[in-house]
């Protein structure tokens, strides 16, 4: 006769009320938004690619801008040089002075000269620096007999990128990549498990938590809660990190997506299992307070131990690292984090995920136990462990 | 019907309900009534389970109440519980599907019972934003989702207008001539005594006096008043006759026996002229006095 079991009427209530909240849609929003934003916006922000104009008097002026235009061509192939024939030096200077040219080259072969207003562009200077240098050495080599070529034999150094070979992400994208990953599950945790904490004294606050008690099992009503949250917190997670996902593609930053992927697909069930292990003890710092204002203090435990999450797992490495990434909580910042960065055997992260299993059996018989006791108890805020101690109504 | 016996339910030393039995009968409604702190609230929660007695039992139709049973009870806590930021319908819906009612039936119910009261305009405000009365009738119409088999109603009644009590304890007979055994509690005595089949008074976490208030009274002592055309100060000395209280030519007066009472007036005869001499019925709040006093 019961239409549903009552755990799932209220996961689906807690769900509802979130979803209809105006707070939390349009922080949604705003979060994919943000992550959207900060993926294009360094596109926006590029400069143009610089085009440099350069006045000239003579036909061999022309020639070594000309040359110059390839040297900076080839630097950024957007830029662009030209040559503006002007009368002479007087004309040059006056298309500096008043802006018709960037720079004007006057002279000739052996005493050459840039002008310009203030210091001409880097790599124009560069470039034209160059063109005459070689030019020159060109001119002097013919001159001792030789060439270029036999005078700058074996001069040249091969380079090798090792990350385009697709196996190793640059050092840079894996610490961006945990560092994201280590900041989703603590936003997540800390913003998820006070959801479950209000909740949980919000129905105290009310009394109507008199009311679901006598209608249904304090247990049914926990369960309920906690995974309607886990739900919500994993959704909204899925939701961000599709919208980074859609965004890295449409940007031209090739990250090595398929090493991401792997990532990801050992990341999601750190994060289920990590925040579980966490979800019963939010709700049992919610009943061990009376007052929404009580909160602050009964959920200090909880956030002191997500910080210290936070900083070690951003902040340890090599060996301290590689042990702390099997402990309960903190093995979901840091083994996706040592995964990306590989050389992890398969046994390390099964081994770490059947930890927090573990430890998640411990927090939510523990959780489940102070939340039952101090549900009902209305008369002020709890201690953990004077809750502890209270017998079971 | 409902049956206590002998529950206690101690809070360390002290012990918040002492050795309470009663019964609420199939049908009838039965008022609880008690000072604050007398342990009425302590027995309702530990009826509905949400706390768990020290001794003693609660019995559903003889066997010992079970969640299955509790489940169909119908409660109203004596703090207040709904959501203040949730629309009323919504969460009366909710609160009849946790009853086992479909989603359909209970918003179906929940519309139905709002509007009757008056609320049919405001289903979808929230419940912060509902005057007192108006939370109150949702609280009581959120006990009653679900067709429950017994109700349980703390104060039901405290922030009511004569009108909205009227609505309500017409809603409440409604489920009593079902067949369903209906105990409130109330501070409220005239409206106990209006409305309730029998009562249960509680006083320092024990049962001090129950029956139907005809019992009630019956089982209160016998009392007369007497009016006489001068000073009775003289009735101080009669023998048998307890003076309670002496205002110049009027005088309450306790008599051991009937006999002690027809000496008195003919004593009072005797001396001259008697305005008045009648038996006193005590009012229900009278002998609650009487009994949380003793």
């Amino acid at each position: 006769m019961r239409a549903q079991a009552p755990w799932r009427l209220v996961a689906g209530r807690e769900i509802m009320v979130k979803l209809t909240d105006k707070t939390f849609i349009v922080s949604t929003v705003l979060t994919v938004l943000l992550v959207f934003g900060s993926l294009f916006a360094p596109t926006f922000f590029t400069p143009d690619a610089p085009s440099y104009a350069v006045a000239v008097t003579s036909d061999e002026g022309e020639a070594v801008v000309d040359g110059a235009a390839t040297v900076v061509s080839a630097g950024n192939a957007e830029s662009a040089t030209t040559a503006e024939r002007v009368a002479d030096r007087d004309a040059a200077e006056a298309a500096v002075v008043d802006g018709d040219a960037d720079a004007a080259l006057v002279g000739g072969p052996g005493q050459w000269e840039l002008l310009s207003e203030g210091g001409a562009p880097g790599p124009l200077e560069a470039a034209v620096t160059e063109t005459v240098r070689t030019s020159a050495l060109a001119e002097n080599a013919q001159a001792a007999g030789t060439s270029v070529d036999a005078l700058t034999q074996g001069s040249t150094v091969g380079m090798v990128d090792l990350a385009e070979d697709g196996t190793v992400m640059p050092e840079a994208v894996t610490y961006a990549i945990g560092f994201a990953f280590a900041m989703m599950f603590y936003f997540a945790a800390i913003v998820f498990g006070m959801q479950i904490a209000n909740s949980v004294v919000e129905e105290k606050q009310s009394r109507i938590v008199e009311i679901l008690a006598a209608k249904i099992p304090t247990r049914q009503l926990l369960l309920g809660k906690v995974l309607g949250n886990t739900v919500l917190a994993f959704g909204q997670i899925a939701l961000i990190s599709t919208a980074a996902l859609i965004g890295l593609t449409f940007i031209d930053l090739d990250v090595a997506l398929p090493g991401l992927a792997g990532a990801i697909g050992w990341y999601v069930p750190f994060f289920v299992l990590g925040f579980l292990a966490l979800a019963c003890v939010w709700a049992a710092a919610g009943a061990l307070a009376s007052r929404t204002e009580d909160l602050q203090q009964t959920t200090m435990p909880l956030i002191m131990v997500l910080v210290i999450a936070l900083v070690l797992g951003l902040y340890l490495e090599g060996f301290w690292q590689q042990v702390v990434s099997f402990v309960p909580v903190l093995s979901t910042i840091l083994m996706p984090v040592r995964l990306i960065e590989g050389d992890v055997a398969l046994w390390e992260p099964i081994l770490a995920l059947g930890l927090v299993l573990g430890f998640c059996a411990v927090t939510i018989t523990l959780g489940a136990r102070l939340y039952e006791r101090a549900l009902l108890h209305t008369s002020g805020s709890l201690g953990w462990r004077k809750a502890m101690s209270l017998s079971k109504d | 019907m409902l049956e206590v016996t002998g529950l206690s339910r101690a809070y360390g030393d002290r012990l918040a309900v002492d050795d309470v039995g009663f019964t609420v009968p199939d049908g009838r409604m039965v008022g609880f009534v008690g000072g604050n702190g007398a342990g009425k609230t302590t027995t309702m929660r530990m009826i509905m389970g949400v706390l768990a007695p020290s001794a003693g039992e609660v019995l559903w139709d003889g066997a010992p109440v079970a969640r299955e049973d509790r489940v169909r009870f119908g409660y109203m806590p004596e703090e207040r519980g709904l959501y203040p930021k949730q629309p009323v319908l919504g969460q009366l819906t909710y609160l009849g599907q946790l009853h086992g009612m479909t989603q359909a039936a209970a918003r179906d119910r929940s519309t139905d019972l709002l509007t009757r009261f008056g609320l049919g305009e405001r289903l979808t405000s929230k419940v912060e934003t509902l005057s007192l009365g108006n939370q109150q009738r949702a609280q009581i119409i959120a006990s009653v989702l679900g067709d429950p088999k017994m109700l349980v109603l703390d104060e039901p009644f405290s922030g009511l207008d004569p009108a909205a009590v009227d609505q309500m304890s017409e809603l409440l007979r409604e489920h009593t001539s079902a067949g369903a055994p209906v105990l409130f509690s109330s501070h409220q005595l005239d409206l106990v005594d209006r409305l309730c089949d029998s009562i249960v008074v509680l006083h320092g976490g024990r049962v001090v006096a129950q029956g139907t208030s005809e019992q009630l009274r019956d089982s209160a002592p016998l009392r007369y008043r007497l009016t006489t055309g001068e000073d009775t100060g003289w009735v101080r000395g009669a023998p048998g006759i307890e003076v309670i209280d002496l205002d110049g030519p009027s005088v309450l007066v306790q008599p051991q026996d009937e006999a002690a009472a027809e000496r008195l007036l003919a004593d009072a005869v005797a001396r001259g002229r008697v305005r008045e001499f009648s038996l006193v019925r005590p009012s229900l709040s009278e002998i609650y006095r009487e009994v949380a006093a003793a």
